[in-house]
């Protein structure tokens, strides 16, 4: 069964000078199995998309006028690896995707200003562990992003999901023995 | 490779570019050229060549090398050869500007400067025609927006042979009775194929995917595109079939497949209007960017710049009035565009440059931190008013305001240009964040030396 995502109004807190974390924290922690939750804030709360990240909440941010943003927090379904057959770029030999581990992260970078899609990628690739993968949802193929991966030793595979307009990128960063060899 | 990376000679293409465009201001400023002389003088012909050639197609050369591969998904076929044909093209067209002097009067030698011109712009078309055309190839099927593009460099190819057989004709090397007729009676058609065939259609095509990617846009294939392709392409096919066909087998003026092409290109330019103006509504960047406005501003330059061809061809008046269509067909249209583009295109690529390596470890700018975006808006207001009063003062035929005009255009384009510098060298970027250790500051115009090492 799913939930209308909780909403929360942060506004008024944030133009009265205060710090809305606490009240942000206790709505998440009262949301219902498998419920969003819809923050809107008179900035974009980048600090927070980490934390509700570590949570197992993928965002989605627009810009709704007058400087306010509208922040979609949605709990990550459980997902699995693509198979190769899915795939535009096979995994490395001896690593198959079905051989990688459940995404340590994932990130919904679809309603983002290019190049931020970019940017993150790259930011929470970087603070994976040796032998984490990484789920990003993109926009369109990531064209500029993939040598950069490529570049830092990035296994990676990705197509578009079935809706067409959704690129679904699986990065995985190598493991230490692996990064040796 | 899948992905794409940088495109090595792209900025050594903007930085020719630039500086062509700069020179025919300077021309424009100095009374050289229309409407100071006739339409068809040798000064004009000189004058148009400069800023189709050396400005407007360097500037779409370019930014195809570009962005080809990221329209197709697929890298450029051979990533150097750009520098080969940019080459070829300036020899070529500096030897075509000096033939054109000859005819005007001035004494450069006996040298067939206009036939030697033509070889060396052929040649680097061509190169820059093969490259596209077989990273397009190796992309089969390709989408709507790489179509036009298509289209374009098949103009482009009819443009440069016509071209290339007025040359040979001009300087005396042949004598055909063909040559000669398409001569003296397919100059419309070179312009219009030029103009509105190679830098319009291809324009029309790329503006499709990075006005979208630009300001978030959805990119969905819409009916009303894909009839500004179908009507596009078969005004440009009239042109390039039909056209010669009439001068040549029917013994006719290329007068009747200029107007079936006029209305074409009209039903299909207002379809493209049409759908620009669903990608501003439908965006999801709220924040409207300097390059998208500056955009919409020339996408009136285009509406403006045919609606004045439908009047001049209506009331007759084409001879007398066709300088001042194509003036603000050039400058205020596909000027306005190109410079606007350029504004972040060169951020967005140098932001690359400097800081792809660096991303998500340390920190670094946002594209939108290289730019200074109110310093400039108001040069190009002041670019696209004097493009106005140039118009006007040409209509009217006073020279002496024109020429007051054009100082305005350069003025404003010397600014943008400074600016763009301005952005290669980061100077906008706080000092914190400017890249160290293993990113070398960006080079102007020419590619560094790790891009070949990888």
């Amino acid at each position: 069964m799913t939930h209308a995502p909780y909403e929360l109004d942060v506004r008024p807190i944030l133009r009265a000078g205060g710090e809305p974390f606490k009240e942000i924290m206790e709505a998440v922690g009262g949301l219902a199995s498998g419920q969003g939750l819809r923050l809107l804030a008179t900035f974009q709360p980048v600090p927070l998309f980490t934390v509700l990240a570590r949570k197992g909440f993928s965002h989605a941010a627009r810009e709704i006028g007058d400087g306010d943003w509208e922040v979609i927090f949605t709990p990550a379904a459980p997902t699995v690896a693509l198979s190769p057959s899915e795939t535009d770029y096979p995994a490395e030999p001896g690593h198959p995707a079905s051989v990688w581990p459940e995404p340590a992260r994932h990130l919904d970078n679809r309603d983002l200003d290019p190049p931020e899609p970019m940017v993150r990628t790259l930011a929470a690739a970087e603070e994976l562990q040796p032998g984490e993968v990484l789920s990003a949802l993109l926009c369109r193929e990531p064209l500029f992003l993939l040598p950069e991966l490529k570049n830092r030793g990035y296994e990676w595979q990705g197509n578009f999901q079935d809706d067409k307009t959704t690129y679904k990128l699986l990065l995985r960063k190598p493991a230490k023995n692996e990064a040796a060899e | 490779m899948i992905g794409v990376s940088l495109s090595r000679w792209t900025m050594s293409y903007f930085t020719v570019a630039l500086l062509a465009l700069l020179g025919a201001e300077i021309l424009m400023v100095a009374g050289f050229g229309y409407p100071n002389h006739a339409v068809f003088a040798p000064q004009t012909i000189a004058l148009v060549h400069l800023v189709a050639v050396g400005w407007l197609s360097l500037l779409m050369c370019g930014a195809l090398i570009q962005f080809v591969p990221v329209l197709v998904a697929k890298s450029l076929a051979h990533p150097n050869l750009p520098v080969v044909a940019l080459i070829l093209l300036v020899v070529g067209l500096v030897s075509l500007i000096v033939g054109f002097l000859d005819m005007a009067g001035l004494s450069v030698g006996s040298t067939p400067w206009l036939g030697l011109g033509a070889i060396g712009i052929a040649a680097g078309f061509a190169l820059n025609v093969w490259n596209l055309g077989r990273t397009l190839w190796s992309a089969r099927p390709i989408g709507l927006p790489a179509r036009f593009v298509v289209l374009g460099l098949l103009s482009l190819m009819a443009v440069v042979s016509l071209g290339s057989i007025f040359s040979a004709s001009l300087v005396g090397w042949t004598t055909n009775d063909i040559l000669l007729r398409l001569t003296s009676e397919g100059i419309p058609l070179h312009a219009a194929l030029g103009l509105g065939g190679w830098l319009t259609f291809t324009a029309m095509g790329v503006s499709y995917r990075l006005l979208a990617m630009f300001m978030l846009a959805p990119e969905d294939e819409h009916r009303t595109s894909r009839f500004a392709f179908m009507t596009g392409s078969a005004a440009i096919l009239i042109l390039l079939i039909v056209g010669p066909t009439c001068l040549l087998i029917l013994g006719q003026s290329v007068a009747h497949p200029m107007l079936i092409a006029l209305g074409l290109a009209t039903v299909s330019l207002s379809l493209y209007v049409q759908d620009m103006r669903r990608l501003y509504r439908t965006r999801r960047r709220l924040k409207i960017e300097l390059n998208a406005r500056m955009a919409a501003v020339a996408l009136g330059g285009l509406g403006l710049g045919n609606l004045l061809l439908l009047l001049v061809t209506a009331t007759g008046q084409t001879d007398r009035r066709i300088g001042a269509v194509v003036f603000v067909l050039a400058f205020g249209w596909l000027t306005g565009l190109g410079l606007a583009k350029l504004y972040k295109i060169v951020a967005f690529l140098t932001w690359l440059e400097c800081y792809g390596a660096l991303l998500g470890k340390r920190v670094t700018p946002r594209v939108q931190d290289l730019v200074n975006e109110p310093r400039t808006l108001p040069w190009f207001w002041l670019y696209f008013l004097s493009v106005v009063a140039a118009l006007a003062a040409a209509s009217l035929e006073a020279p002496i305001a024109f020429r007051i005009a054009a100082l305005g255009m350069l003025i404003a384009t010397a600014k943008i240009c400074f600016d763009l510098v301005s952005i290669r060298f980061l100077r906008s970027v706080p000092a914190s964040m400017l890249p160290e250790g293993d990113r070398a500051w960006p080079r102007l115009f020419l590619p560094r030396l790790q891009h070949f090492q990888r």
